[in-house]
């Protein structure tokens, strides 16, 4: 089964993620960038959406720790951000990240299209 | 009443669109659920936004105040949201002084985000 790898520190915000896509999706959740590098290494997931504003590492970071590790590095990793300022979406596409989907989440086939873009680059 | 409070009240404080959204991704359940977590964290956010301001740490506030605002805009709660997204973007600017008064704000629209979406809880 298709794991997604969700990297969220609003509690909120996992559980409608969760709503969302679990049944098609397997659903691994994380709350901090150390927590998630650790689970991601064993749980070798198909794609991961990447919160920014996480405590700790930020978003950028831990895709930075990501593509620096060997076994990680061609992972899916979709940017998922409340941020939503222009310029944003090329700002993250320039740092390494593959999708962007911004929050709040008012349509879930952008989500599902994004984590469906993926999987195709991933090759899964 | 200041400039910015003026501007503030041309926008809806609540959007019951919102609301029926989750209802749309997951039911009542999810609504329920969704609400209880956030009236959990709203108050805990802006202690902790308070507790930042009170050591000077302005990536604290901002922090704190990003998770308010994307909690918020999930929820339709728009004023808070209005509210969160203009302190947090005078705490990335370091203009601690001018987030006080924001906080200040927030802290007595939250009744108010309370009460609305106890209601909403109960009703769905």
């Amino acid at each position: 089964m298709t794991t997604i790898a969700v990297v969220e520190d609003n509690a909120d915000n996992r559980l409608l993620l969760h709503a969302l896509l679990d049944g098609p999706y397997e659903i691994v959740e994380y709350e901090n960038g150390s927590d998630a590098l650790a689970g991601l290494r064993a749980a070798r997931p198909d794609v991961v959406l990447l919160d920014i504003s996480l405590p700790g590492m930020d978003g950028n970071e831990i895709l930075a720790h990501i593509r620096a590790d060997n076994s990680l590095r061609t992972l899916p990793v979709i940017a998922l951000t409340a941020h939503a300022m222009t310029g944003d979406r090329e700002k993250y596409l320039a740092n390494g990240f593959d999708d962007y989907v911004t929050k709040p989440i008012v349509d879930e086939t952008i989500l599902v299209r994004a984590i469906e873009r993926g999987l195709t680059r991933g090759g899964r | 009443m200041d400039s910015h409070t003026t501007t503030r009240a041309d926008f809806p404080e609540i959007d019951p669109e919102a609301l029926a959204r989750l209802l749309r991704f997951g039911g009542a359940k999810l609504l329920a659920d969704m609400i209880t977590l956030f009236l959990e964290a709203m108050p805990q956010r802006l202690s902790a936004a308070r507790s930042a301001l009170a050591r000077n740490d302005a990536h604290g506030v901002e922090y704190e105040l990003h998770a308010l605002k994307s909690s918020s805009a999930q929820l339709g709660a728009l004023r808070m949201f209005r509210l969160s997204e203009e302190g947090e973007r005078l705490a990335r600017a370091g203009t601690l002084d001018a987030a006080s008064g924001v906080l200040n704000e927030l802290d007595a629209e939250m009744p108010r985000v309370h009460e609305w979406l106890a209601s909403a809880r109960e009703r769905a």
